[in-house]
């Protein structure tokens, strides 16, 4: 009788939790090396151990760190990055049934909607002569490192399922993040913060922390939320009365009783112990010295906007007030993290769900995102940075060329959620700058070139880790997981 | 959306050989003849059946390679395989082929085969290509249980097989030459006993008495006495908890909390408590409502199903999101019951084991052939006040009717015929409809209606945007018109509007023949009693949705529409009518009532009651006592100042009659809908009809009926011809006590699911399970007590190469606790735990940063009392977009989907929670006090601290570490009082050094590996 193999078990135990020094008699290296022979991402042998040890990717990667930026709620794309100019033509006037015939909307009343043309003014930005609105001044100034891709689409027309599609890759709760993806696959260069870090501005978003979860992946590949506010971290400062001092004191105490245990009992997984314990205790000085800016340059604060003056704004969609400033500082703080080793960091910000008002509160979200972001662009840039970081902007979907006419509006003002046809863009990490991928029509309502599924989205990004979406896949309840669930391609128009 | 199945590209095959060297023995076994099951299935598994398997749509060159009569067929190149000649076999020319055009698997599939794969399946072919059932789909067969054979130098362990599970393990371990470990010592069997058993630490009493017991049955009697513990129920009850994906809010964006969902958690505590019998237990949860007579806890139990997610987000497409609910309902009852990944079928045929797509919805159709329903289960509490506060409600409407008697007293005959003869009454008679069916063109919007005795129904408040009422009514055959009466009752507006009114845009009717075609009837005429425009009542009937009837001017009083057909209506045998009523932006009706008339038209929109009409209508003389009283009082509601006002006072008070406002629990109920397949998964693209049916290749289901039910499918679970569910549910067990099921994979049980390690101990502990009436606590225990369970769970050298994962239990396994038992035990042992059992979900305080991560930052979160705040963790309530941070961290599942197996992480930020959480603090407080209670010395109090805390003495080089650590601590504190205070919490009058020295102790040995280790 043969007995029970249990290979995945025994991958991904040995992957997680088997140290070098365990008492397994298999050591780390030995393993790595047999593990990457055959094409398993191979923990790198110097690198330490635990859930985050750094792993080799399938192939070389371009890029090592991802700053995903997060726009919850859809920005208007023919507001901000795809010019519509028949849409002036056509302004007020109704779509031919044709195209909305077997179309679901969230709140759109089909039958009487009209088209409502952007106020907003394009120029072609850069050597690539890139189109921006008027609403993006600096980021425009960046055209030349952005790929932009103006034919993406979903099947999600509703935010939740939508941003849990863009960020874990299924409408479906329970998935893993991007992010957790990511650090599954890689580990983390850092040993002091966590390897996948979240940051937010504004209000809270529809899927909340779904859009950082580790899903059915370990907790370990969760996003860490850094707070803006208090302890960067949950339970990052020491009860009261404890000093650097005691804790150093305590965590000592605490290593050598488990030691002495572990002696005892001769279980490796105390050893894990006594690490988590130490990271943790380094963490409490690294996560700190992180979020504090002080050291920074007038220069750097001054070109992120972090004392910039905030318009007013009456309604609370955008976040309301101190949004500016936080929205600043998080683009500050992940260039931060990014230079101390963290391989993926989401910085979100809630709403730019214009469904009314939209030339009153799209130009402030604007106004907020523009500088920081493009300040974030040319640091990395000039850091040397940018080659091996990727910074991408998402959102769930875009908006419709139709004015929303939702009953009950005493105006149309707004725009109604488009999963059809809408623009992200990435720059850095081997992506290609000043490249557009894909067209929409002109009215800006469908893909009539090249376009970008959000699977291939990922897949591209996986794949400037150098991480193949259909070899990166964790088996669970019986079944093979992907990001790209069973499709994605990867656009090899956007990377050089 | 599952799709397919992506290709499994893991070198699975490398490692195999990297074991096979670390247990070399069993290597050598395996040279013997082939077995289908352990040698052959895994490789067509892995790499063959994905296109030549169960899945029609994805085959490829028609041929299968899972079923052997067509394996043996001639297909277009050849017969794939020929019993007896693998030389003769396409399969294994195929396999072998070094031309890229012909190699099997495919160079695209990204899978080889080994050469010994390959020798392996000549082997076979040669030796007559015999298929076997998948082990797991083959019936349960107790094996004998093994005789303690004598292997070479284990005679001494025959005498340490206690139970036939013993044996068992032993043979196995005989074969492998390897020695299974002594007995725990006796303080550590206590405490995995009690942590095991009840999630808890025992108490140093208990750890006391047990040591010093020396009866031979001094551990059953242990174990007795855990069973017998309600914890007990709070503990396994958890486990189950997983499986059911409990959580207290909906998920998805709005994630509106439930605040009934505990109901379902108190049925599955008590349950374990009682050790309800596992096939019961089952069908209570999967059918309890249609069980004959059920009760209410019967019901309650159907609460299993009802821990699907909710998307209440505006503009979602509500049926696409019930179906995903039926969908995981099928996929769960699947993983929980069979451990088979069913939901795999969802968009086609699976690829690995036998479930067709039809198949897929034919177990949905059970599902699908349920509905979401609340039932009230009002508390002995809620009860209680309800009879106290009508009881004050009844006294003081006595003491208002009592002036209205006396003032009709004096209503003479003669004013009232007066007061008659003004009146004018329309002389059309009015039918009420009753509403057939009620729904609104919004979002949760069912169950905003009720249905009153009267026929009319009542709305619940909601803001106005475009909704439209669709009430589908049985008009009478050639009516003529319609009435719709917008009813103000006493004391409370007409409407929801700003102004309290309402605002009616359109109001028509729809006539959906037999076929499906609908047509739209509008109104010819329609007059209202008031309106706050002259051309009010032309509005409602314009086509024009922003323009309406509004009442704004009269919004305390009802109102009343009549409309007039152009032509009698005259209904198609079979047609369904539906009136609409569509409301803009004013507000909508609170109250409102249909009836039909088939008098010839005008009408007139009269607010008079029918019931006065009727009245008026019959000659005085021929009318009864009841009806002249109703008269007399409806004069004094309407025709007199002084009894306007005493009729109103009394109005106003019914108003207020207490209305008890049960406790709801959510539970499944009976409903029927036609279920189709749904192509590549999508709810919109309708195959085949399907009824309801279990897969053909698991034993076949016994309806009662003509149409199998829920109830049919909960008993062929648990039919003893069912191989899977005993298995599966045994295997569970043995995981929570070992740390590892006999199949690894407890959520897979099908063919490319692990093996058993122990096949016949699985099988004989199914039987076991079954024949002794499935009951839980009977297989614990058999468990507990075997010597296997009992072993010591020291780590082994001798083992870490041969047997790494522990997979043939030499030794006991030591894991982390789960994460509700590492703040259990934390509050144990520092005295702080409330043990209340059962109840509502608790709030211990959260970040409020974190509540703002919600949708909209809408998350209300009420922290508890601080009693309350100390309960158990599996009392905490878990919100889906923002679980407990706590729980989170110590690996506590997201609770979307049925959790079969939680992950064991060890993070830093766990070292974090131990160490700084306010909980934690607390403890560290708490267990600060227990040790400074304990008079003695220095080492006295440490010695105690550290046996309250793990259970056991220290040993002497842990005691002097705590005493080394307690000097410098005390050093410290005594040089900074002041930080001696804060960490007491604040004020102290003494000397704090002392006693927070003695909370630094404690925190020290809270954030012990032992201390959440389960040893």
């Amino acid at each position: 009788m043969k007995p029970d193999l249990d290979l995945h078990e025994w991958v991904n135990r040995t992957r997680r939790d088997f140290l070098t020094t365990s008492a397994s008699g298999i050591g780390g290296l030995a393993l790595a090396s047999i593990l990457g022979k055959n094409g398993f991402l191979a923990p790198r042998a110097e690198a330490g151990t635990g859930p985050m040890m750094v792993h080799v990717p399938h192939f070389p990667a371009k890029a090592k760190a991802c700053i995903c930026i997060y726009m919850e709620g859809g920005p208007s794309q023919m507001d901000l990055f795809d010019p519509k100019p028949k849409l002036l033509e056509l302004d007020g006037q109704k779509l031919p049934e044709s195209m909305t015939k077997n179309v679901r909307f969230a709140f759109l009343q089909k039958d009487t909607a009209r088209i409502l043309a952007s106020h907003r003014k394009f120029e072609r930005r850069g050597q690539s002569g890139m189109e921006f609105s008027d609403l993006l001044p600096n980021l425009a100034t960046c055209a030349d490192d952005i790929c932009m891709i103006r034919s993406m689409h979903t099947e999600q027309f509703n935010h939740h399922p939508g941003q849990i599609m863009m960020n874990c890759g299924s409408p479906l709760m329970g998935r893993p993040s991007m992010g957790a993806w990511v650090t599954y696959g890689l580990g983390s260069e850092s040993d002091n913060l966590p390897g996948y870090v979240v940051l937010t501005a504004g209000r809270g978003t529809s899927a909340g922390a779904q859009n950082w979860a580790s899903g059915f992946l370990p907790t370990s590949y969760a996003g860490v939320l850094f707070r803006s506010q208090g302890d960067p971290v949950q339970n990052l400062s020491n009860p009261p009365g404890v000093t650097a001092e005691m804790q150093h004191y305590g965590i000592d105490a605490i290593k050598d009783l488990n030691s002495l245990h572990q002696k005892a009992v001769g279980d490796p997984e105390i050893a894990s112990r006594i690490a988590s314990y130490e990271l943790a205790f380094r963490m409490q000085s690294s996560a700190p010295e992180l979020m504090d800016i002080t050291g920074e340059s007038e220069e750097t604060k001054q070109a992120y906007g972090l004392e910039r003056e905030e318009p007013t704004i009456k309604a609370a969609r955008g976040g309301g007030t101190g949004s500016y400033k936080s929205f600043a500082k998080n683009c500050l703080l992940a260039r931060r993290l990014v230079e101390r080793g963290v391989r993926f960091v989401n910085i979100f910000h809630a709403s730019w769900d214009h469904h009314s008002n939209l030339d009153v509160e799209l130009p402030w979200n604007a106004g907020m995102a523009d500088q920081p972001i493009a300040a974030l662009l040319k640091d990395l840039k000039q850091r040397g940075l940018l080659d091996s970081t990727m910074v991408v902007w998402l959102s769930e979907f875009g908006r419709t060329p139709l004015g929303e006419n939702r009953p009950g509006y005493a105006k149309v003002t707004g725009r109604d959620h488009h999963p059809f046809a809408f623009t992200l863009w990435m720059a850095g990490g081997g992506v290609k700058g000043g490249t557009v991928i894909g067209e929409t029509d002109d009215l800006g309502w469908g893909v009539v070139k090249d376009p970008v599924h959000v699977h291939d989205l990922h897949a591209t990004i996986l794949h400037q880790f150098g991480l193949d979406h259909e070899r990166l896949i964790y088996r669970f309840q019986g079944r093979d997981f992907r990001l790209t669930d069973i499709a994605g391609k990867v656009v090899k128009a956007a990377i050089s | 959306m599952v799709k397919a199945f992506p290709a499994m590209r893991f070198p699975h095959f490398a490692l195999t050989l990297l074991l096979a060297v670390a247990l070399s023995p069993v290597l050598a076994q395996a040279a013997g003849t082939v077995d289908f099951n352990r040698d052959i299935r895994p490789i067509l598994a892995e790499n063959c059946t994905h296109c030549h398997g169960p899945d029609e749509k994805d085959r490829k060159g028609k041929l299968r390679l899972d079923v052997r009569d067509d394996a043996l067929k001639e297909h277009e190149s050849g017969v794939p395989i020929v019993p007896g000649k693998p030389e003769a076999s396409e399969l294994i020319a195929r396999v072998c082929s070094s031309d890229r055009d012909d190699v099997m698997p495919p160079p695209k599939a990204n899978k080889t085969l080994k050469p010994e794969q390959k020798e392996l399946l000549k082997k076979w072919i040669a030796e007559g290509a015999e298929y076997r059932l998948h082990w797991a789909f083959d019936a349960v067969k107790a094996p004998p249980v093994p005789e303690p054979a004598k292997a070479a130098g284990a005679a001494d362990l025959v005498e340490w097989a206690r139970s036939p599970i013993d044996r068992f393990i032993l043979a196995r371990l005989n074969q492998e030459g390897i020695t299974p470990s002594p007995e725990v010592d006796r303080r550590t069997l206590a405490r995995r006993l009690s942590l095991d058993l009840l999630g808890l630490p025992p108490t140093p009493d208990e750890v006391e008495t047990f040591v010093s017991d020396s009866a031979p049955d001094a551990y059953e009697r242990l174990v007795d006495r855990m069973l017998a513990s309600p914890h007990f129920g709070e503990r396994w009850g958890r486990h189950w908890l997983d499986l059911a994906r409990y959580a207290d809010s909906d998920g998805y964006e709005k994630d509106l909390a439930r605040p009934y969902a505990y109901l379902f958690r108190d049925w599955v505590i008590t349950a374990f408590n009682r050790d309800l019998p596992f096939n019961e237990f089952t069908i209570e949860q999967i059918a309890g409502d249609l069980l004959p007579d059920a009760t209410e806890q019967q019901k309650v139990a159907t609460g299993f199903h009802r821990q699907t997610l909710t998307n209440r987000e505006g503009g979602v497409d509500k049926e696409e999101f019930r179906c995903k609910a039926t969908v995981d309902r099928t996929s769960t009852t699947g993983t929980v019951w069979l451990g088979l990944s069913v939901g795999c079928a969802e968009c086609h045929s699976h690829k690995f084991d036998p479930i067709s797509h039809q198949e897929f919805y034919q177990l949905y159709s059970f599902f699908n052939n349920a509905s979401e329903r609340d039932i009230p289960e009002p508390t002995a509490q809620e009860l209680a006040e309800h009879q106290a506060s009508t009881e004050v409600w009844q006294k003081k409407l006595t003491e208002l009717e009592q002036p209205l008697q006396v003032y009709l007293a004096q209503i003479t005959p003669e004013r009232l015929g007066e007061w008659e003869s003004t009146l004018k009454l329309p002389a059309e008679h009015w039918q009420v409809l009753p509403p057939a069916r009620l729904a609104a063109i919004m979002e949760g919007a069912e169950e905003q209606f009720t249905a009153q005795k009267d026929g009319s129904i009542i709305a619940r408040p909601r803001d106005a945007v475009r909704t439209r009422y669709r009430i589908a009514v049985a008009p009478p055959r050639g009516a003529t018109g319609f009435r719709l009466e917008a009813l103000a009752d006493a004391g409370k507006n007409v409407g929801s509007g700003k102004d309290a009114g309402f605002g009616l845009s359109e109001f028509y009717a729809t006539i959906e023949l037999p076929g499906g075609e609908t047509k739209r009837v509008n109104f010819a005429r329609a007059a209202v009693d008031f309106a706050d425009d002259p051309k009010g009542a032309e509005r409602i009937i314009d086509d024009d949705r922003t323009t309406h009837w509004t009442v704004k001017k009269q919004a305390k009083t009802s109102h009343v529409a009549v409309f007039e057909l152009a032509q009698p209506l005259d209904l198609p045998e079979g047609a369904r009518f539906e009136l609409h009523a569509e409301f803009f932006t004013e507000g909508v009706m609170s109250h409102f009532r249909i009836s039909a008339t088939t008098d010839a038209a005008p009408f007139t929109p009269d607010l008079t009651p029918d019931a006065i009409r009727e009245i008026v209508h019959t000659p005085a003389d021929n009318r009864t006592e009841a009806q002249w009283k109703k008269l007399t009082r409806y004069f004094a509601e309407i025709a007199d100042d002084e009894g306007r006002k005493l009729n109103e006072a009394v109005l106003v008070h019914q108003a207020t009659k207490p209305v008890l406002k049960p406790t709801m629990a959510p539970v499944m109920a009976a409903d029927t809908r036609s279920t189709h397949i749904h192509i590549r998964g999508d709810f919109l693209q309708k195959g085949d009809e399907v009824q309801p049916g279990t897969p053909a290749f698991l034993p076949p289901l016994q309806p009662r009926g003509p149409k199998a039910d829920r109830l049919d499918l909960a008993r062929w679970l648990v039919s003893s011809e069912n191989p899977l569910t005993p298995r599966v549910r045994v295997n569970h067990i043995w995981r929570h006590l070992f740390g590892r099921g006999l199949v690894a994979t407890e959520n897979d049980f099908g063919t490319r699911g692990d093996k058993p390690s122990h096949p016949e101990l699985l099988d004989w502990l199914a039987e076991d399970f079954r024949e002794h009436g499935w009951s839980q606590k009977r297989l614990i225990k058999e468990i507990v007590l075997s010597a296997t369970y009992r072993q010591s769970s020291n780590w082994r050298d001798d083992l870490a190469q041969r047997d790494p994962l522990n997979v043939l239990l030499a030794r006991q396994g030591r894991f982390r606790l789960e994460a509700e038992a590492v703040r259990d035990v934390n509050l144990a042992v520092s005295g702080l735990l409330n043990p209340k059992i059962g109840g509502p979900s608790i709030k211990p305080p959260l970040p409020p940063d974190l509540a703002a991560l919600s949708y909209a930052g809408g998350l209300k979160w009420t922290e508890s009392s601080a009693d309350e705040q100390h309960r158990r963790g599996l009392y905490i309530h878990f919100q889906r977009t923002v679980p407990f941070p706590m729980l989170v961290t110590f690996d506590a599942p997201e609770s979307n989907v049925a959790c079969t197996r939680r992950e064991r992480s060890n993070t830093p930020l766990q070292a974090l929670t131990l160490l700084n959480d306010s909980t934690a603090v607390e403890c560290a407080r708490g267990l600060g006090r227990r040790i400074a209670l304990q008079t003695g010395t220095t080492p006295d109090q440490l010695r105690y601290g550290f046996e309250l805390v793990l259970g056991r003495p220290p040993q002497p080089a842990e005691l002097a570490r705590l005493q080394q650590y307690c000097d410098q601590q005390s050093q410290a504190f005594r040089s900074d009082p002041e930080a001696a205070r804060k960490l007491l919490g604040g004020k102290y009058d003494g000397d704090p050094a002392g006693p927070a020295t003695l909370v630094a102790i404690g925190r020290v040995l809270l954030n012990l590996d032992e201390l959440i280790t389960r040893p």
